[in-house]
């Protein structure tokens, strides 16, 4: 049985169904994220799993032990808030002594453990000064740590890095999943951002609607997105619509506005599709006989430092967007050329059209 | 009582001052300088100044001693009583919304605008022997005959912990407001039961807001003279109403400055010790 089992969970607030009949399960010692736009359920979710919000229907059992009837406090499962919540009358050290005060443990056995801790989130030094004073980060690692000490089952992260500026939010992503590795924590990250989550987890479940779309590794993800939805919201991506011509063994042939197009099969004839291409995938220049080729008329050339994108428009008006390695010479080329691209057919997501 | 925000950052005197100049001097010819005759007369006597004899005399004299007591008695009745009305109402208030916090409000802040006279006057008739109270309590057979409730302790206590309430109610709920129900949530998830987690993180909290209330109350209770003289009268006296006796029935000004002194005193003490206690509990707190 796994560590965390979600299943069947609903809430409503009103007439809203916020988390709609949700499953998903995660190992022992796995860091997972829900990642998802607001309002799609992920915080209800996180919430319910902490005990702070009851569901209205399903089950959680954590570590064999069903939930439903265990108040949060005896659930042993910590919450690190987005606003990290601190309490402001105690010091970092209190605060970080604070769950085993409340569990009953005798001080001076906390005081070496709140040290340890402490010293794991290199907060020492402030450890006996207010919270109030201190910087975001730094109020992050006191939270961090303050949910640690208390050994949770599992640990979960409610956008815990919005709140911080852009350089030291990757710094302290890549500095807490190798402390919770390390640990062997199990933990669930709550998040809007994809390159949080591509960064710290295991895996990912992308929640849209109350649902999980999919859940799996972040190169699974990335690379073969199950929905059209998880193609828009992890990564950039170049979308045509189409519609299926022919079906050639295990090849589609799809008409598009950039021309005919050629994908892996799996959608019947004369069904109206999307297609997905990852901007690296497509490259200047005409490909062989296992790649789409198609001509456009460039609109765009956006040097990033290490990569260059550039926009192209196809006669009706559907763009593509190509990434090229920053090292790829493209003075030469300007907004109004006219420009041939490909890339594999292997490469091309097909996803059935919104209807 | 401004020190519920907590200390203010290297407070500098800027132009701005100047326009609190005519309360100031408002302040200063209609009561400090009435405060400081009033301290010049407690500290002569006879002619001599200083002298201590009219403390001497209202401190070696039993009868001013128990009044004293028991106005402090009072007054920390009143203030208990309404702090254990006050502080469950004040997390109703911020805790409700829209219409229902309209009108919890207005109950609150709406009596203020009758005089205390009125109030009072109200009360006394509740509790006179056929009042309604007694009239209740005879029409449900708990009683044969009328409590005696007008012209004691409890039933002053009562009115004036009712006549002072919104004073209470409204610092706290000012504190309450600002409590993030996330710190809450957060005590829970640390494994703190909600008693716990009431007592170590909702309770120092709110305190700046209940030492604020308290020394309102306080203050007012210890104080007062139209409440006490509409519901005890002379039986049972209070301090102010002693101060009103020397001044206004026996015309000894000197021991009524030396009572008022007191009186002063105490009122001061209690103002500055309180905001003191909350800028210290403020401060890690901002």
């Amino acid at each position: 049985m796994s560590h965390l089992q979600v299943s069947g969970v609903v809430k409503r607030f009103g007439a809203q169904t916020v988390v709609d009949g949700l499953d998903f399960a995660i190992e022992r010692g796995e860091l997972v994220s829900l990642l998802g736009p607001s309002g799609c359920g992920k915080t209800t979710l996180l919430r319910m799993i902490a005990g702070l919000v009851q569901a209205d229907a399903g089950r959680i059992t954590l570590a064999g032990r069903e939930l439903a009837a265990v108040p949060a406090h005896r659930r042993n499962v910590s919450v690190v808030f987005q606003s990290y919540a601190l309490f402001p009358h105690l010091s970092v050290r209190e605060n970080v002594a604070f769950g085993l005060r409340a569990r009953g443990v005798a001080p001076a056995e906390a005081a070496p453990r709140v040290d340890d801790v402490l010293a794991l989130v290199r907060m020492q030094a402030f450890a006996d000064g207010p919270v109030t004073q201190l910087s975001g980060g730094q109020q992050q690692r006191v939270a961090v740590a303050r949910a640690l000490v208390v050994q949770p089952d599992l640990l979960l992260l409610d956008e815990p890095f919005s709140a911080l500026d852009r350089k030291l939010r990757e710094t302290m992503q890549i500095e807490l999943k190798s402390l919770l590795k390390a640990r062997g924590m199990t933990a669930v990250f709550v998040t809007h951002d994809q390159d949080e989550a591509l960064t710290v987890s295991d895996r990912i479940a992308v929640m849209n609607a109350g649902r999980i779309e999919q859940f799996t590794d972040p190169a699974t993800l990335y690379a073969k997105p199950a929905t059209a939805f998880a193609l828009d919201f992890v990564g950039l991506s170049t979308r045509l619509a189409g519609r299926v011509t022919q079906i050639d063994g295990d090849r589609l042939a799809i008409d598009t506005a950039a021309g005919p197009v050629r994908a892996d099969a799996g959608f019947s004839r004369g069904s109206a599709v999307l297609l997905g291409v990852r901007p690296e995938r497509i490259r200047l220049g005409a490909g062989g006989a296992d790649h789409n080729t198609v001509q456009a008329i460039v609109s765009d050339v956006v040097p990033l430092g290490a990569r260059t994108h550039v926009y192209a428009q196809v006669v009706d008006g559907d763009r593509l967007l190509c990434e090229l390695p920053g090292t790829v010479d493209l003075s030469g080329t300007r907004a109004g050329d006219a420009v041939t691209l490909h890339w594999p057919v292997a490469d091309t997501l097909v996803y059935p059209a919104a209807a | 009582m401004t020190a519920v925000t907590g200390a203010s950052p290297a407070r500098r005197i800027d132009g701005f001052v100047w326009l609190a100049a005519p309360a100031l001097a408002y302040l200063g010819v209609l009561y400090a300088l009435p405060l400081a005759m009033l301290l010049f007369k407690s500290l002569s006597a006879g002619g001599s100044f200083p002298s201590l004899a009219g403390y001497a005399e209202f401190f070696g004299d039993d009868f001013h001693l128990n009044i004293l007591w028991r106005t402090l008695r009072v007054a920390l009745l009143v203030t208990g009583l309404s702090l254990l009305l006050a502080y469950p109402t004040a997390f109703v208030l911020a805790r409700a919304r829209g219409v229902v916090q309209t009108i919890i409000l207005i109950a609150m802040v709406l009596p203020l605008a009758v005089g205390v006279v009125v109030k009072t006057f109200a009360w006394s008739i509740l509790f006179r022997s056929d009042g309604l109270l007694n009239k209740t309590l005879m029409g449900l057979g708990l009683t044969d005959e009328p409590v005696r409730m007008l012209f004691t302790e409890p039933a002053l206590v009562l009115a004036a912990a009712n006549i002072f309430l919104p004073f209470m109610v409204l610092p706290i709920y000012a504190v309450v407001r600002q409590l993030d129900p996330r710190l809450v949530e957060a005590a829970s998830t640390l494994g703190a039961t909600p008693l716990h987690g009431f007592v170590r993180v909702v309770l120092p909290l709110t305190l700046p807001g209940v030492v604020a209330g308290a020394a309102f109350v306080f203050s007012m209770a210890v104080s007062m003279y139209v409440i006490p003289s509409l519901i005890v009268g002379e039986r049972s006296q209070t301090l102010a109403m002693l101060i009103a006796r020397s001044y206004l029935f026996l015309r000894d000004e000197q021991m009524g400055s030396s009572m008022s002194a007191v009186l002063l005193l105490i009122a001061v003490a209690v103002v500055l010790g309180s905001s003191a206690w909350v800028r210290r509990l403020g401060g890690g707190a901002r």
